[in-house]
């Protein structure tokens, strides 16, 4: 398994360095979307408006969103393009087992993305001179958050496996996860107090602005509910991506037919 | 002299595939696309078995389930009825009979191409469960083997379609399988590329490893293979050694030519024999043992050549397309 997840890294990390200037425009187009973000909510949130921590939870918002979309959409789309160039069904022929191979490269993928979102933080942070704390229990919720991220990734994987084209769904599915993120849950009150819970990704989400942006202590109780959610969605997504390879064998078109 | 070496080899393939082991063994298998009307039979009912270092040539024209068959053999394709065994393990079950297989997929890119050659056959050895430091080993042997040493840095993009090739086949073997399918291996090779592929499917047999290749180039199938099964509309029409099946469908007539002049005397044992002399050329029809009584007759005169009126395993395919009902065998 160590092999494998290395064997991943650096797949990876080839594949992404092996054209320079691809990588560095991406980086550049990357950060220039987030600061363009940032300075609309800035201009939204109106000129007397104190800034603080209201503003640092949107950006806590924005990079969430980045990786988990990075996530997804390196497994759909690699699984969907894999198909039509011919590899996946070399991926498929690993005695490993399909989903050991892709939950490999899942992590291999985070690690890669998680190395660039730090250094867009940290030239985002030094442009707007935000303060984000990051203490190392931030990454519990970081966990939990990331279970359930691989969970949607997992389910959008299968969508790839058995419809083929995904970027219309990836693209919807961007502005769900962009309201997963950057939902103000901890103001909901009510009936739908309980969606904070039961979505996914939410109570993960409101856990890291908390660490993060607000500078409280981690709420065990809600780290607690918090981590359910995560390993819960990550189940159900490995459930569905092992039924989507049984029916893309079934209907013979694990290689674009 | 061609005769005699068709007898002595085929009798060989004979007498030790019986006893080396079976490395793959289809049963039964059954594979239809679509529901309702639009439903197809694609496979109906193939059964192959393979031993170790032995080739079989998987011939049918296009849509006629060879890549279906292969697919299944390979657990990418879930049969509907039937089974695969691969050394004992059937790959829809057991992930791990995997591990028995490497596959050269048709029309299809088998490689990552941003990574170079070296990288490839390190990551696909991980992938096939080889340790890291085991599969850049195996993958530099490899390369040497097959004549890619000096590309091993070059990214798969851009090598060319030939070398593509090889390379896809290197990959297929990093984890030392003891089955390899390969799917129309030579399509689109040019000439040279064509030969050296041949080559290395050659010493790929000859390292004991059963093959199991389609193609469409029936010459490369007569060279390459042991066996030919013939599929068509999802059936299997034939199963047979390559050479019986040629012989099968070629002449019994021999064409002999000598050095020099026959003899009057000489000229009416031919006749007695049933032979016909036209100049230095005879022609002959008869079973094998007659054939040495009228060598005999042709004695003291040098033989140019003995050949027996051969088909083709082109002329043998065309036959068989044509009418399929008479060929059968069971
Ligand atoms: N995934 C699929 N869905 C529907 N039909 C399929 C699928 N795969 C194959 N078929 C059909 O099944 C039949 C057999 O196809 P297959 O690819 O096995 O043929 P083949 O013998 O490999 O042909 P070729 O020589 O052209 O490669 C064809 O009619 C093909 O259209
Ligand atoms: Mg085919």
């Amino acid at each position: 398994m160590i092999d494998l997840l290395i064997a991943e890294l650096k797949r990876t990390w080839i594949q992404f360095i092996r054209y320079p200037a691809e990588v560095i425009a991406g980086l550049v187009i990357i950060t220039s979307v987030f600061y363009g973000l940032f300075l609309s909510a800035q201009y939204m949130a109106g000129p007397n408006f104190a800034f603080g921590d209201r503003l640092d939870a949107v950006v806590v918002g924005y990079v969430l969103w980045t990786l988990t979309l990075y996530i997804i959409n390196d497994i759909a789309i690699g699984l969907q393009s894999e198909s039509q160039t011919g590899t996946l069904e070399q991926v498929f022929l690993s005695p490993l087992g399909a989903p050991r191979v892709f939950f490999a490269r899942a992590i291999a993928s985070l690690a890669l993305r998680l190395s660039l979102i730090v250094i867009i933080i940290a030239i985002l942070t030094g442009i707007t001179g935000s303060q984000l704390a990051f203490p190392p229990v931030l990454a519990l919720p970081m966990l939990s958050l990331v279970m359930a991220g691989y969970g949607l990734a997992f389910i959008m994987g299968a969508c790839a496996l058995i419809f083929k084209r995904v970027q219309q769904i990836l693209g919807v599915f961007q502005f769900v996860l962009l309201f997963l993120l950057a939902a103000p849950v901890e103001e909901w009150n009510g009936p739908i107090e309980i969606l904070r819970y039961l979505l996914p990704m939410l109570p993960s989400t409101g856990l890291l602005r908390d660490v993060m942006a607000r500078g409280i202590d981690l709420n065990w109780g809600d780290f607690g509910w918090a981590f359910l959610n995560g390993v819960a969605y990550l189940a159900v997504g490995l459930l569905v991506f092992a039924w989507a390879e049984r029916t893309a064998k079934h209907n013979g078109s694990l290689g674009g037919y | 002299m061609q005769l005699v070496n068709d007898l002595v080899s085929t009798q060989n393939l004979d007498n030790t595939a019986g006893q080396r082991a079976i490395v793959l063994s289809a049963q039964g298998l059954v594979k239809g696309y679509g529901r309702g009307k639009r439903r197809f039979e694609a496979v109906q009912g193939v059964s192959l078995t393979l031993h170790q270092g032995s080739v079989l040539a998987f011939l049918g024209p296009n849509g006629a389930g060879k890549t279906t068959t292969i697919k299944m053999i390979a657990g990418l394709v879930r049969p509907d009825a039937g089974w695969v065994e691969i050394a004992g393990q059937n790959p829809h079950r057991q992930v791990a009979a995997l591990r028995q297989v490497g596959a050269v997929l048709e029309g299809n890119r088998n490689l990552y191409w941003r990574l170079t050659a070296e990288e490839n056959l390190e990551y696909f050895g991980v992938l096939r469960r080889v340790p890291r430091r085991l599969a850049q080993r195996r993958g530099a042997e490899l390369l040497a083997q097959f004549g890619l040493a000096d590309k091993r840095q070059t990214p798969v993009q851009k090598l060319s379609r030939g070398m593509q090739q090889k390379l896809a086949i290197a990959v297929s073997l990093i984890h030392d399988p003891q089955l390899l399918l390969l799917d129309e291996p030579t399509l689109g090779l040019d000439v040279e590329a064509s030969q050296t592929v041949k080559a290395l499917v050659k010493e790929i047999a000859a390292e004991g490893r059963a093959v199991l290749l389609t193609t469409h180039q029936l010459d490369v199938a007569e060279e390459l293979s042991d066996r030919v099964a013939i599929i068509r509309q999802g059936r299997i029409i034939t199963e047979e050694p390559t050479q019986a099946l040629i012989r099968q469908f070629s002449g019994s007539t021999y064409r002999l030519e000598v050095d020099g002049l026959l003899t009057p005397a000489q000229q009416q044992a031919i006749a007695a024999f049933g032979g016909t002399v036209n100049g230095s050329i005879v022609h002959f029809s008869g079973s094998p043992t007659s054939l040495y009584d009228l060598l005999n007759v042709l004695r003291p005169l040098p033989l140019v050549s003995v050949a027996r009126d051969r088909a083709d395993l082109t002329q043998v395919f065309l036959k068989l397309m044509q009418d399929p009902a008479d060929i059968r065998h069971d």
